[in-house]
């Protein structure tokens, strides 16, 4: 080959059209076998590949058409595709050639001639090609069905009224019968590019043609197995024993070699389990699920990461799928960072009591490695570790205090985060590590850290004994202070004026914070803030101080998880960008429809319970969200200054109440539009966290909007999650 | 379900080929490639950059994702703007990558540029222009993209007149199977299996791992003639889990009796893929990880030292070009060190990593290396674990064999070989 291999690229130097003109009419004559046209044709072909334009070569290349060599005929099928759009004026030059071609006896030649017409959208060649295709779409070649299969897509996009008035979609209906598996899997595709199109006729399988299509699987190829189980989904089972059946035929695909074959399969086998009675079952099904997902953690990292998004989602809805594999997930250290972020948070979500031990040890290894980013995220997942597993809390606790002793920056500022949540999950167990915090001030440099250790100061003001001086330093730089940092500091300072009113210092630290809150910061959310605390100190100081540290609500793991709801409908876009972003398509791509379950007899009441209606796309906003003041806190809006808003009136709803509620009428748009505003307090409920989802109560869908809750749905702990970046547009949702 | 397209950047990142995006903007592959040779610029590893950018779209309203993957020295782009699956996108890309490989064996900018009417003959067969793939089996492909070497060999010899595709016997699709072609013969009907096993294992500080697994897959070139129908039982076959398989495997008969039943494709093809469990009392059963590594390893201002003693836990078998490396932290220049058994080692200042490389590692021997490195960082942090690699020839983990290999439909009696070769890749923490 090497010998050989230097001649083509001679090919690539720079052409002149004169040239290959004068060089095409000289190949006219004397060129037996053709091989002076193929020449020039290769010189033009790889200069239209290095972006010359050719255009002005049309009618002379075109001319080439007539010769009887498919590599030469091929050639000039790419410079037609490349130029015919532009030339459309000349097109019609070369319909003869094509209809000619159509009816070759070769049934390559048949195939390529109406796939490159197909390419050409202009009115001219569309016209011709709608009576070839109907011929093509009953040749006797399945080589030729299959092309002409996918033509009709084409023809489609390019003039919908007329390919459905031409009947073609009946016609791809009936190839849905095919003898030949190829075929069926192309008209499926075809019917499935045209369903999706907002202005398409909808495709939908009865349970006939869906258990036809199952039957074609064994003999398609990978990509073919794909569009058909893809297809499945176009199937609303009536009967629980038809979801059942189907999902029996559909599990031997997962044991394909082709990874997206695998993943699409288990898209099917979560929608079939949709509108499944049989627990036993389903069960079986969760249990089959699992190795194969595995198996996906074996391919190349890109693979990895796919699949890794996606189980992050499986088991936030089936959590038995892969209940005992956690240590699938352990990282190594040369992982790419990507890898690594998506396998903690799954090893965050897998653990459990049993398994608590082995997930703490390694993500203490992970918090002595390297690389920042994971060291941070590693650090953070400890304390949410200690907050989601109750009898692992005290090792946890432990962990973090060992780690702040490396005096790492980033290391304690991050741990310091989690203890804050850590002090609210387990009120009055671990205070006691506090000085140890104080200790550690100086490594402070970041807002975040900085607030949550002013917020412990605050909060346990009256069990540090220099919190004064504390708070008195801090203070010092209050002006240069971000907004955040700023928000915790003036609250601070009021809790620790009332726990220790008397103290002549702490009230000249107050009245100092208030003054510069009112009358020398911008911030209207500080200053607001600032004229609150002002009026309920000056009105009545008690009050004011049951207000201000009042009971907080303890905080769950809870907000961690999605809306049941979302999560059933991002599960139908397992695999595909929706899932890697964690959006619904329709908000970042154009032209995309919603999926969503649809509602049938057999349809899991539970489901049906938190079904969300397709959403059209382009919906203005419901309502405009603001986030609260006060210091963000990541399992629940606005602690501090929640305990002031919450208290008039919309105390956080009781899930089983609010469950019968809204049992009755599905998504309740009562809830509206100041739920809205709390959708993370409001689901408070305890999920069943071991089994399926199914088991236990579902929680009342948060507010109006199912989607309000989903940016939450990590916590905030997601900051590094990979998704779209025209925020303006996500922001709406 | 469709991507849009195909583009092969080199290791500059210029496209070297791209498939025909008739239906975008012809800035749309452009802007592609620029997503991504930025994203790399801006990562400080080429390893870390997500495998799905997200890509702006020209005008605000049609964004797009490009997945990448790289192979040897190029990268391959699959731009995708629809709600696609993105293991399509890159199961198709690898399925590409094989393709080019089957037809050009090393696959460099070079011989892509020099073989690029056959590049685009194979874009034009595997993928149509709305994303759909098409051919994609090398059985079917070869009939109607002639290889290079053939196509010469063909040119030159007979003088080719009429269709290219003619010089082939058979009329290409008239297979009834669709990944094997009708009309095979050889002279001698051989079949051949691969069995390659990897080890994958992170070990704790203690010694005990912490994960093991071992990953397996069969290889296998066939060259056998008409349409022989195979049955292929196998010793152990019952702790072989989590299987995935070629297609032309008859999943029903598997799930059943644990026998492989397929008419195979012509030439070389992935037979299955497998995790070996091994079959013992306990419930979490792990592999075993064939040797030891005593670490010591102490960091100290600018600098640390390393001691470290290798030895094999294997009773006969010799392990062979056993890799030892350690990514010595930030700043790291240079390393001093000794090594018994004249081994040799390496220290790479670009990576800053230090590799001990042993050709063989004999039971019953111990290895030992001693040093110690510099480094500008004052408290240097070195990973906290040691990668080491090696290889097993002529044997497996999971000790697979081939018990018998029936044939019918055919009347010959094929000679059947099997080789077996072990890999690891372990991560050994200190």
């Amino acid at each position: 080959m090497s010998g050989q291999g230097g001649q083509d690229a001679k090919f690539f130097t720079r052409g002149k059209i004169q040239e290959f003109r004068a060089e095409l009419e000289a190949a006219e004559s004397k060129d037996k076998k053709f091989t002076k046209r193929k020449t020039v044709l290769k010189k033009i072909v790889a200069n239209i590949t290095m972006g010359n334009d050719m255009s002005p070569l049309f009618t002379d290349v075109v001319q080439c058409l007539g010769t009887p060599l498919l590599e030469i005929k091929k050639m000039v099928y790419l410079f037609l595709v490349c130029y015919g759009r532009q030339k459309a004026d000349q097109l019609h030059l070369v319909i003869p050639s094509f209809l000619q071609d159509c009816n070759d006896r070769n049934p390559l030649v048949r195939a390529l001639a109406i796939r490159t017409m197909s390419y050409i959208p202009t009115p001219i060649v569309i016209e011709s090609l709608t009576d070839q295709l109907r011929h093509c779409l009953k040749d006797r070649d399945p080589y030729v069905r299959k092309t002409a299969a996918i033509c009709v897509a084409k023809l489609y996009t390019a003039d919908p009224r007329k390919a459905e008035k031409g009947g073609f979609v009946e016609m791809l209906r009936d190839l849905l019968l095919d003898t030949n598996a190829t075929v069926v899997a192309n008209a499926v595709a075809a019917l499935s590019e045209i369903g999706d199109r907002q202005d398409g006729v909808i495709f939908k399988l009865n349970l006939t043609v869906a258990n036809k299509l199952l039957t074609a699987l064994g003999e398609s190829s990978e990509w073919g197995t794909i569009y058909i189980l893809d297809s499945l989904l176009r199937y609303v089972p009536e009967r629980h024993i038809d979801a059942e059946m189907m999902a029996e035929r559909v599990i031997v695909q997962l044991n394909h070699a082709n990874s997206a074959v695998v993943l699409t399969a288990i898209k099917v086998l979560l929608y079939l389990m949709n509108y499944m009675e049989n627990r036993k079952l389903m069960e079986y099904i969760c249990k089959k699920m699992g190795p194969p997902l595995v198996t996906l953690l074996s391919s190349g990292p890109e693979v990895q990461y796919v699949a890794l998004r996606n189980i992050l989602l499986i088991i936030q809805r089936r959590p038995s799928v892969l209940k005992n594999d956690v240590k699938v997930f352990f990282c190594k250290y040369n992982d790419p960072i990507y890898v690594k972020l998506a396998k903690l948070e799954i090893m965050y979500r897998l653990a459990r009591e049993e398994n608590a031990r082995e997930v703490l040890a390694e993500l203490q290894e992970y918090a002595s490695e390297v690389d920042v980013d994971f060291v941070r995220k590693a650090v953070r997942s400890i304390g949410r570790l200690a907050i989601k597993v109750q009898p692992a809390a005290d090792s946890c606790i432990q962990a973090l205090l060992d780690l702040i002793e490396t005096k790492v920056s980033y290391v304690v500022q991050e741990a310091v985060i989690v203890i804050k949540d850590v002090f609210r999950r387990y009120p009055g167990k671990y205070e006691g590590i506090i000085p140890t915090l104080c200790e550690h001030l100086d490594l402070l440099d970041e807002p975040e850290s900085k607030a949550a250790v002013i917020w412990i100061i605050g909060q346990f003001a009256n069990r540090i004994d220099n919190a004064d001086e504390l708070m008195d330093d801090l203070t010092y730089t209050f002006l240069e202070e971000p907004t955040e940092v700023q928000l915790a500091l003036l609250t601070a300072a009021v809790k620790l004026f009332i726990y220790k009113a008397s103290s002549d210092t702490t009230k000249a630290l107050v009245h100092k914070v208030l003054k510069w809150a009112t009358e020398e910061v911008d911030n209207p959310d500080l200053r607001d803030r600032g004229f609150m605390y002002w009026r309920m100190l000056a009105i009545n100081p008690t009050v004011a101080g049951e207000i201000v540290l009042a009971e907080k609500p303890a905080i769950t793991t809870d907000a961690d998880r999605m809306d049941r709801g979302a999560l059933d409908q991002l599960l139908l876009h397992t695999g595909t960008l929706g899932s890697i972003y964690h959006k619904n398509p329709e908000t970042f791509i154009r032209n995309a429809t919603g999926k969503a379950l649809a509602d049938s007899p057999a349809l899991n009441p539970l489901s049906r319970q938190v079904l969300v209606p397709a959403s059209r796309p382009n919906l203005p906003p419901p309502a405009v969200v603001v986030p609260g003041p006060g210091p963000s806190e990541p399992t629940s809006t606005g602690a501090v200054s929640g305990t002031l808003v919450q208290t008039d009136g919309e105390s956080p709803q009781n899930g089983s109440e609010a469950s019968v509620a809204n049992g009755t009428n599905g998504t309740n748009e009562a809830n509206g539009a100041s739920a809205h505003l709390m959708s993370t307090s409001a689901s408070q409920e305890t999920p069943s966290n071991e089994g399926d989802d199914d088991d236990g109560m579902v929680s009342p869908p948060a507010s109006a909007d199912p989607y309000a809750g989903l940016d939450n749905a990590f916590g905030g702990y997601m900051a590094d999650e990979p998704r779209p970046q025209n925020r303006n547009l996500l922001d709406m949702i | 379900m469709a991507i849009d397209g195909l583009i092969i950047l080199d290791n500059t990142g210029r496209a070297i080929a791209q498939s025909g995006f008739h239906s975008f903007p012809s800035a749309y592959p452009l802007l592609h490639i620029d997503a991504l040779n930025s994203a790399l610029a801006n990562s400080p590893r080429h390893t870390d950059v997500d495998p799905v950018i997200y890509v702006q779209g020209l005008n605000l309203d049609t964004p797009s994702a490009c997945c990448h993957i790289r192979r040897g020295e190029l990268r391959y782009l699959c731009p995708v703007s629809g709600d696609v699956d993105p293991l399509y996108a890159f199961a198709f890309l690898q399925t590409f990558v094989d393709i080019l490989r089957e037809y050009f064996g090393h696959l460099s900018a070079e011989t892509l540029k020099d073989n690029f009417d056959i590049v685009y003959q194979l874009f034009e067969e595997t993928l149509d222009s709305g994303g759909h793939p098409l051919t994609t089996s090398p059985n079917a492909l070869r009939d109607i993209v002639l290889p290079p070497t053939l196509l010469h060999k063909v040119l030159s010899v007979a003088g080719v007149s009429g269709l290219a595709s003619s010089s082939a016997n058979s009329h290409p699709f008239a297979s009834p199977i669709p990944w094997r072609k009708a009309g095979v013969r050889y002279n001698n009907n051989e079949i051949y299996f691969d069995v390659i096993e990897t080890l994958e294992a992170i070990v704790n500080k203690n010694g005990q791992p912490a994960v093991s697994t071992v990953w397996g897959s069969v290889d296998s070139n066939c060259k056998l003639s008409g349409t022989p129908d195979l049955l292929l039982t196998s010793s152990n076959a019952q702790s072989l889990m989590d299987c995935s398989f070629h297609p032309c495997v008859r999943l029903q008969r598997w799930a059943r009796d644990k026998v492989l039943s397929f008419v195979p494709p012509d030439g070389k093809f992935r037979l299955m893929d497998y995790r070996f469990a091994p079959a013992t009392a306990s419930a979490v059963s792990q592999a075993a990880v064939p040797f030891i590594l005593r670490t010591g390893v102490a960091v100290d201002e600018h600098g640390g030292s390393i001691d470290l003693t290798l030895s094999s836990r294997l009773t006969t078998r010799t392990m062979e070009n056993v890799y030892v490396e350690l990514y010595l932290g930030e700043g790291a220049t240079g390393a001093n060190c000794l090594a018994s058994h004249n081994a040799s080692w390496t220290f790479n200042p670009k990576s800053q990593t230090l590799v001990w490389e042993l050709k063989a590692v004999v039971p019953s021997a111990n290895y030992t290396f001693r040093g110690s490195f510099t480094s500008t960082a004052e408290n240097p942090r070195p990973s906290r674990a040691f990668s080491v690699r090696f290889e097993i020839p002529q044997h497996n983990f999971s000790a697979i064999k081939i018990e018998q290999l029936k044939l019918t439909g055919e009347v010959y009696k094929p000679y059947k070989g099997m080789r077996g070769t072990s890999f690891g890749n372990v991560e050994w923490r200190w």
